[in-house]
């Protein structure tokens, strides 16, 4: 596409020239481009692998086994907060669920008195009988690598019992909530003594062990489980990131109405986002328990809540790879720098004769910084270290500029692979009666009346405030009607979510533009897609075949649909939507709306803010999906728009349908006139527009 | 003491301490009635601001317990203390809204949430580096004179919370009802854009309600102080979380509910507290809080404001 070469030098800043230059000169040049992130894992998981063997140093080793935890913790919140936008404050309580999980199961501190009922349990190794003074007693000794599985179900369980009464409510609630959960936790465990010995703590759990090994009170295996934890986290984001489910999540962090609009059951997948944060933290916390040896309530109280929040702040909210370099350099902080850095205060304190200096415990004020960074990441770098959303290289002049051709196959042409999107029931299509929608006491719609007959283009008009965005939102299940049947392929919709009404088959747009503008353009038309598509958490960890070829599938069917609009979107698929201009968002929206095989599209506005020429366009192409079959209800102010397109016109005024026909019967009509000219204008002119 | 004289000391204890909660609630009620935002600085604004009003006490020579005043000396000096309290912990509201909240209004989603929680983070580490981790004697200048009522005590403490804190709140909700900057405040929490468009200078409101609500927490501190006889570095956290309970039971951006739910959180903690053991209470208050949200989100006397869409 573009005759730029990439890596020729960069007139402009010295500093860019300079980097530029290191770039050439630096041996990244001897690697393909496209290899890079390879070599960099590659890298980055052989220095990790050596790292204790070279350090050599048990309490480094030891240090590093816990900045991995964090980084596992890290990982683990940044699906509720980065991906899915949902702010927890209490995170540490699944921290907390799964190391006492753990400690409880591993430990001396439960002993029942023992009973028939155990003997399955002993033949299966997970409880030993004891013989004490009292009598028998029941001695737990679950092994550690059932445990971390038990515990990252255990803690996602009660991600979703905690996280199921704040979702209805707004993202701030779950804050608060979250915040509360994570005081409570502690409370708990420190209040039940029998199950945890109280505020002392937890004693004497069990270290792991593998093939008859323990591994004692040494670092280095805890360490390599640490890392071997952060990988398969990592992997695991990764791979729920490119899916159908992390899709999902990011369209509510960035819209949420507009997710459930195209499909996304919003309830289902922020509790799936919360059980998924919740089981990292609960395998985290069992991890963490079995190197401590001891678990005490204070280990899980607010401040770790919000340390974990500052490393992914510190790392990039949302960036994969961010937040695991964030949780460990806060951490090398912690652990080693502060030290160091006090006794050089120390130091100079010595030498230049001040007194203060001499006392400073950087190390004490760790919290302090933690908060300090907390405001100013967010003051002045709000992405973090490493910036979730890559920046693509901007288009040049050339192809800004290039002349738009709209494709040379007919769009009807390409939509032939689409599958089906007519509608041959003998019922219309849709069918509206007697629809009444109130707020408070005003009445939006009052008895409105409205069919789709199959394959049809039905335009609403009517002055502003006349109750047409009104009218979509009733349809669609984002307002539920007071009164009336909404009917749709002959079976009722009203008051489906709507999720479930997009699924049926009606997609919409939006009058004021809801798309997800930190997903780029072919994100965007993904998530449309997203009812049409079946991979769940196993399909995309798993990367089953099945959900490749699917993904495949959806990623070419998205961009035939984008190739609708000619050149206008096709260069710009990897493009943020928040950086296209207006028109092309429109365009991106139809598209989005178009990739779930809808049989009703509902355009809302689609060509406001177009100007002549982008409008005909539009209209040639709205035009052309529905010579394919495509059945369309259409809110327009521009008439000539509407009388190109539509077959029939309904026309709204104070939330009253006051005429309909088609549309040259409609412009004549005495009382449309009124309502959009007012009495006398009706009197002098025969014709609106 | 008998089952009722006990339930009526608890309901005395009790409207104090909803006196102090609701002051603090409205605090969380006027900011996020105007930006939408629980402002999570709010809990270690109270904090501080309780060793500001220690402080200012200190300033007379009072130390504990030791020294008790009464007549004009006392009225005086609680006057001094509260304005001081007030004052300063109106222009700490002030400033972390100017420097820390202001340049991230108009971004949308958690950054501004995070920033409050940042700055409360702030303030509880400072407190806890300058002055340590063992809660502080605060002073307690009041005379010890005690009513009987049935089997009951009411001491000079109760009804001197109970007479402030109705005289702010009265002042509040003249303050939002009758002048012309209340009226302001009210329009922009309607609809902030139309407020702008008609003339209404939006940042001057977002001022005032971080002055005005950060003041009442300076007085609902202050009156901890006096309750307790102590102060101390984590006192932020679990009085937030009370407050903003009582300002979520109200219906939050309701001034009056937030008056009303301070109040009953107060009788439910201490009546609670009286019914199961006093460690149980935050389970008992975050439990009304999760209950509160998921059957009646726009609580007592809120708009339609909790639920999206």
């Amino acid at each position: 596409m573009s005759s730029r070469d990439p890596a020729a030098p960069r007139r402009g800043t010295i500093g860019g020239d300079t980097f530029a230059f290191l770039l050439r000169a630096s041996p990244v040049q001897w690697i393909a481009p496209h290899l890079r992130p390879r070599v960099m894992v590659a890298i980055v998981t052989v220095a990790a692998v050596l790292f204790p063997i070279v350090i050599r140093n048990d309490a480094d080793t030891d240090a590093a086994a816990n900045a991995l935890s964090y980084a596992a913790l890290a990982l683990g919140l940044n699906i509720v907060v980065g991906m899915a936008g949902l702010l927890d404050l209490g995170y540490a309580a699944f921290f907390a669920i799964g190391a006492y999980a753990y400690g409880i199961a591993a430990s001396w501190q439960f002993t029942p008195p023992w009973s028939g009922f155990w003997e399955p349990f002993q033949y299966l190794h997970l409880v030993a009988r004891f013989h004490d003074t009292g009598g028998d007693v029941v001695h737990f000794q679950v092994s550690f690598w059932l445990m971390l599985p038990i515990s990252a179900a255990l803690a996602a369980f009660f991600g979703v019992l905690f996280g199921a009464p704040t979702l209805r409510l707004k993202g701030d609630y779950l804050a608060i909530v979250t915040l509360g959960f994570g005081e409570i936790v502690p409370i708990v465990a420190r209040n039940t003594p029998t199950l945890t010995n109280g505020a002392m703590g937890l004693n004497g759990v069990a270290a792991p062990q593998l093939f008859g090994w323990s591994f004692g009170i040494n670092a280095m295996p805890y360490y390599y489980v640490g890392l071997a934890l952060v990988a398969l986290l990592i992997l695991t984001s990764l791979r729920l990131k490119s899916s159908r489910i992390g899709r999902a999540w990011m369209a509510i962090r960035e819209d949420e109405i507009a997710a459930a609009a195209m499909g996304v059951n919003r309830v289902k997948f922020k509790l799936l986002a919360f059980a998924t944060g919740a089981a990292f933290a609960g395998a985290t916390g069992t991890l963490f328990v079995a190197k401590l040896q001891t678990a005490t309530p204070e280990m899980f109280m607010f401040p770790v809540s919000v340390m974990i929040l500052v490393m992914i702040v510190f790392g990039g909210i949302g960036s994969i790879w961010g937040v695991v370099l964030g949780a460990l350099i806060l951490q090398i902080l912690q652990s080693w720098f502060l030290e160091d850095l006090s006794q050089w205060l120390h130091a100079l304190g010595k030498l230049i004769h001040v007194e203060w200096l001499q006392h400073v415990e950087l190390s004490s004020s760790i919290e302090l910084i933690f908060g300090i960074i907390l405001v100013t990441m967010m003051l002045y770098r709000r992405q973090g270290l490493i910036p979730a959303t890559r920046r693509v290289q901007a288009l040049s002049l050339s192809e800004q500029t290039a002349q738009v051709e709209l494709s040379a196959t007919p769009a009807a042409k390409r939509l032939a692979g689409f599958g089906d999107i007519s509608y041959r029931g003998p019922d219309p299509l849709l069918e509206i009666k007697d629809l009444t929608v109130r707020f408070g006491g005003l009445v939006a719609l009052r008895s409105v009346e409205l069919s789709v007959p199959a394959n049809s283009v039905v335009a609403v008009i009517g002055p502003n405030g006349s109750g047409k965005s009104t009218l979509f939102n009733a349809v669609t299940g984002l307002v539920s009607p007071d009164e009336g049947s909404v009917r749709f392929a002959g079976e009722s919709i009203l008051r489906l979510p709507p999720h479930v009404v997009l699924d049926r088959g009606m997609a919409r747009t939006f009058q004021n533009i809801r798309l997800f503008p930190n997903l780029t353009v072919l994100e965007n038309v993904m998530v449309g897609r997203h009812a049409r598509l079946h991979s769940g958490m196993v399909g995309a960890l798993a990367r089953l075949p099945g959900m490749v070829h699917e993904e495949a599938a959806a990623r070419e069917h998205c961009l035939e649909i984008l190739a609708l609009f000619g050149n206008r979107l096709l260069p710009r698929v990897d493009h943020l939507v928040s950086s296209l201009s207006y028109a092309n968002r429109r365009r991106v929206e139809i598209a989005r709306a178009l990739a779930s095989n809808p049989k009703l599209l509902l355009l809302d506005e689609p060509t406001a803010g177009m100007n002549p020429a982008e409008t005909l366009e539009l209209a040639g192409q709205i035009k052309s999906l529905h010579q394919h079959g495509l059945s369309i209800v259409l809110i327009e102010h521009k008439l000539d728009v509407v009388v190109s397109l539509a077959d029939n016109v309904v026309v709204l005024d104070h939330g009253e349908k006051i005429a309909e026909g088609t549309p040259d019967v409609v412009r004549r009509d005495e009382e449309v006139i009124r309502a959009y000219l007012g009495r006398s204008a009706s009197l002098g002119s025969t014709a609106v527009a | 003491m008998t089952t009722a004289d006990i339930f009526l000391q608890q309901v005395i204890n009790g409207l104090s301490l909803g006196a102090m909660y609701a002051l603090l609630a409205l605090g969380f009620t006027l900011v996020y009635g105007i930006l939408e935002l629980i402002n999570f600085a709010h809990f270690n604004v109270f904090m501080v601001s309780s060793f500001i009003g220690m402080w200012a006490l200190q300033l007379f020579g009072l130390s504990g317990q030791s020294v008790v005043l009464s007549g004009f000396a006392l009225i005086g000096v609680l006057v001094f203390a509260f304005v001081v309290t007030m004052l300063s912990a109106g222009v700490l509201g002030v400033v972390i809204e100017r420097f820390a909240l202001r340049p991230l209004r108009g971004i949308s989603g958690t950054a501004a949430m995070i920033t409050t929680i940042g700055v409360s983070y702030i303030l509880f580490n400072i407190i806890l580096l300058t002055v340590g981790a063992s809660s502080m004697n605060f002073p307690n200048p009041l005379p010890n004179i005690t009513w009987p009522i049935a089997g009951a005590v009411l001491r000079l403490r109760e009804v001197l919370i109970w007479i402030i804190a109705l005289v702010l709140m009265t002042g509040l909700h003249l303050f939002v009802n009758r002048t012309r900057l209340g009226k302001a405040m009210r329009a922009t929490a309607q609809d902030a854009d139309a407020a702008r468009m008609m003339g209404i200078d939006v940042d001057r409101v977002i001022i005032t309600a971080f002055f005005l609500g950060s003041a009442l927490a300076g007085a609902a501190a202050l009156i901890f102080g006096l309750y307790y006889n102590l102060t101390s570095f984590i006192i932020g956290y679990s009085a937030g979380l009370r407050a903003f309970t009582a300002a979520v039971l109200g219906g939050i951006g309701s001034v009056t509910g937030a008056m009303v739910g301070g109040i009953l959180i107060g009788l439910i903690e201490a009546i609670g507290g009286q019914i199961f053991e006093v460690r149980w209470t935050d389970v008992i208050i975050f439990s009304i809080l999760v209950l509160v949200l998921v059957f009646a989100p726009n609580g007592l006397f809120g708009r339609a404001a909790a639920t999206r869409s």
